[in-house]
């Protein structure tokens, strides 16, 4: 028997390694008046981060094929080849590693979520080619001595931000904080648990979780037991979910219940059904608004996938918009212009003029709240931009 | 009142794992094969349920008897053309045979992936609870740990009470003395490997309703069904039932005092102490011998 146990540790891990060799994937190149600007990246196509990952290819894939119907940078198509890193950030950084060396591709776009970013954030600055990271939202990134790395989406520490002063005017105090076991959540738990500290709110029920959790029943009691009148879910999208599922099934229902990452895919409400009504979440990009190009960016993008973009697929979208722009004013393949180039910012895109500071980290992103009503998700705040009301009670119903 | 909610809880998610990893052990006590397809083969099961349900509109639970056949048929495809043809004697056997099943996960992983996306899908199904009291039941909780104990209890009495149940179990007690006793081995490895795809198959259509699957979930699901018949005793059928309570009563328990992260460490921190203290599991059907 203990033989038997040892086989199957031994091919446990030859399993692993052959789920870390990812198959690849790559857009023809094309030809244009020289050779192609050769941009290269992994996305979690596959794993727990996949549902928001591939909105973001999505966007990065159609921004790529925008430019080039309209003449490429600089007279020459642009390719986009990419990896799947599984949601795994050691393959992430193999996958860096490899187009920087064999692929030598022009550009890096990043890989989706802080922490597989976090990973990889020091190949761009080793090999001093330029990164444009639409899936990291974790500030430490983008600190010395990383100096090739430029994000496009908000602070991990500002997500649903708006939620517990909005909590506080409604004379919510009970806190709960769920957050999951990565970068990104637990930057965000950090900065609403400090929020809701110099609010003067109770924090009654505080847990940090891995995945994959098979049935989040004992956390939905906990929070129940705790009398939480507030849930902040610090999550991404199976747990955010799962979090759901299991509050109905102990049947609690507090007076406000928000998720970071998760509820806008269109997926979660086909899940969840009636009880993703009420739910709260955090988006930096809207279809509604004003911001140059988003209007055709929202159309051709339902056309060619046949779903609506969500703000993830806006900040892949956007990601090429930022690189495409900042070669085309550096006027060449030269890193070092590029990135100066860049950091005079004032790059027009669909989530809005982006601007940043020196060490790539995006000024002035805005984020908005949204919320399942009836069926629908509808931007709620800020009020001047709100397409309904913010719905208090959760209905979940 | 809370410790009796965190123990039903622990008892109903007992249910549910038991119903997942009895067929790794039907497997097992057969064919000497540790099936490590088994939580794919439950997650694609799973997926395939969401399809039937939002393309054609079938209620879940018409589904299993759809999702069962089918994988039957393909459990014993797959042991005829593949499994059949491995030499199962000895240490190469066993790693061979493990290897086939990781590539049938891989296999099967990668086909669910073109068929339906990599993304976690659930079904809002059987989401709400039965009150008795002070006491919640999570229905979808509920209707697996009964389709779990209903489905083992046919199982086992089908293996001790029927003439093609006992063949199957006195293949697994010894192969050649089956085999003297006129009984076909090989048709009993295809009837369980078969079964036991079918049983994988069946768990998934009623795991989806409880918790979001998606095609690479397989891999923990194993490790968990793993973890439920090892403390069990492997290839031990009443064994499993204590394994499943431990499982599911320790996760219910510790995820509400030490939090999600130790819920999901559990599996794993049981496994070690499983290997390194009782090797041979807490083997009910040896205690009562």
């Amino acid at each position: 028997m203990r033989r038997r146990f040892g086989a199957l540790a031994l091919a446990a891990v030859a399993g692993l390694v052959f789920a870390a060799c990812g198959g690849t994937a790559a857009q023809p190149s094309g030809t244009g008046g020289g050779p192609p600007i050769a941009l290269g990246g992994s996305i979690s196509e596959t794993g727990n981060l996949s549902a928001d990952a591939t909105y973001e290819l999505q966007g990065i894939q159609l921004a790529v094929e925008q430019i080039n119907s309209k003449g490429g940078v600089l007279g020459r198509r642009l390719t986009f080849k990419y990896y799947d890193d599984k949601s795994d950030a050691g393959t992430a950084v193999r996958l860096y590693q490899r187009l920087i060396t064999q692929d030598k591709v022009n550009f890096l776009l990043g890989p989706y979520s802080s922490g597989i970013t976090q990973a990889m954030a020091s190949i761009p600055n080793k090999y001093q080619v330029v990164s444009v990271d639409a899936g990291a939202s974790l500030p430490t990134i983008f600190k010395a001595p990383n100096k090739y790395n430029f994000s496009d989406v908000a602070s991990s520490e500002t997500y649903i931000e708006q939620v517990l002063p909005i909590a506080k005017q409604h004379g919510l105090n009970k806190v709960a904080l769920l957050v999951f076991n990565s970068a990104f959540s637990l930057a965000c738990g950090a900065a609403r648990k400090q929020q809701a500290q110099q609010l003067g709110m109770n924090i009654v029920y505080e847990n940090t979780y891995s995945l994959p959790v098979p049935d989040f029943s004992s956390q939905a009691l906990g929070i129940k037991n705790a009398g939480a009148e507030v849930i902040i879910g610090c999550t991404y999208y199976p747990d955010a979910i799962g979090i759901a599922q299991a509050l109905n099934r102990v049947g609690y229902k507090p007076t406000m219940f928000a998720e970071t990452v998760g509820p806008p895919e269109a997926g979660f409400v086909k899940t969840l059904g009636p009880i993703a009504n009420g739910i709260i979440t955090n988006t930096q990009w809207w279809p509604s608004l004003h911001t140059p190009g988003n209007s055709q960016f929202v159309s051709s993008f339902k056309s060619k996938y046949g779903i609506d973009p969500d703000y993830h697929a806006a900040s892949g979208y956007a990601a090429v918009q930022i690189l495409a722009e900042g070669i085309r004013r550096a006027g060449a393949i030269d890193q070092n212009k590029v990135r100066a180039a860049l950091l005079k910012g004032n790059i027009p895109t669909v989530q809005g003029t982006w601007n940043c500071d020196q060490y790539g980290l995006p000024v002035g992103i805005k984020n908005y709240l949204a919320q399942y009503q009836g069926g629908v998700m509808k931007l709620v705040y800020p009020e001047n931009v709100a397409e309904a009301p913010i719905q208090i009670p959760y209905t979940g119903a | 009142m809370l410790i009796l909610q965190l123990l039903v809880n622990g008892v109903l998610l007992a249910g549910m794992y038991l119903l997942m990893a009895q067929s790794l052990n039907l497997i097992f006590g057969v064919m000497r094969i540790v099936n490590f397809a088994q939580g794919t083969m439950i997650a694609v099961a799973g997926l395939f349920t969401v399809w039937l349900a939002t393309r054609i509109g079938l209620n879940p639970f018409l589904a299993i008897p759809i999702v069962f056949v089918a994988m039957f048929w393909i459990g014993a495809i797959v042991e005829r053309l593949l499994l059949r043809r491995i030499t199962l004697r000895g240490t190469q056997g066993e790693l061979m045979t493990l290897m086939v099943t990781f590539g049938i996960s891989f296999v099967l992983i990668n086909v669910a992936l073109k068929a339906w996306g990599s993304e976690y899908v659930s079904l809002p199904y059987l989401q709400s609870s039965w009150r008795l009291g002070p006491i919640e039941f999570a229905k979808s909780l509920v209707i697996a740990g009964a389709f779990g104990t209903v489905l083992s209890a046919a199982l086992f009495s089908w293996l001790n009470f029927t003439g093609s149940g006992k063949a199957l179990l006195a293949t697994s007690q010894s192969r050649i003395g089956a085999g003297t006793c006129g009984i076909d081995a090989g048709r009993m490895s295809t009837l369980a490997f078969a079964l036991g795809s079918a049983l994988a198959a069946a768990a998934g259509t009623v795991l989806v309703l409880v918790t979001p699957l998606g095609p690479q979930s397989g891999n923990d699901l194993t490790i968990l069904c793993f973890v439920v018949i090892a403390l069990g005793g492997l290839g031990d059928y009443l064994g499993a039932i204590l394994g499943a309570l431990v499982v599911g009563v320790a996760q219910s328990v510790l995820g509400f005092y030490l939090g999600g992260n130790v819920q999901v460490l559990l599996p794993y921190i049981l496994l070690i102490l499983i290997m390194l203290f009782i090797p041979r599991g807490l083997s009910l059907s040896r205690l009562a011998r």
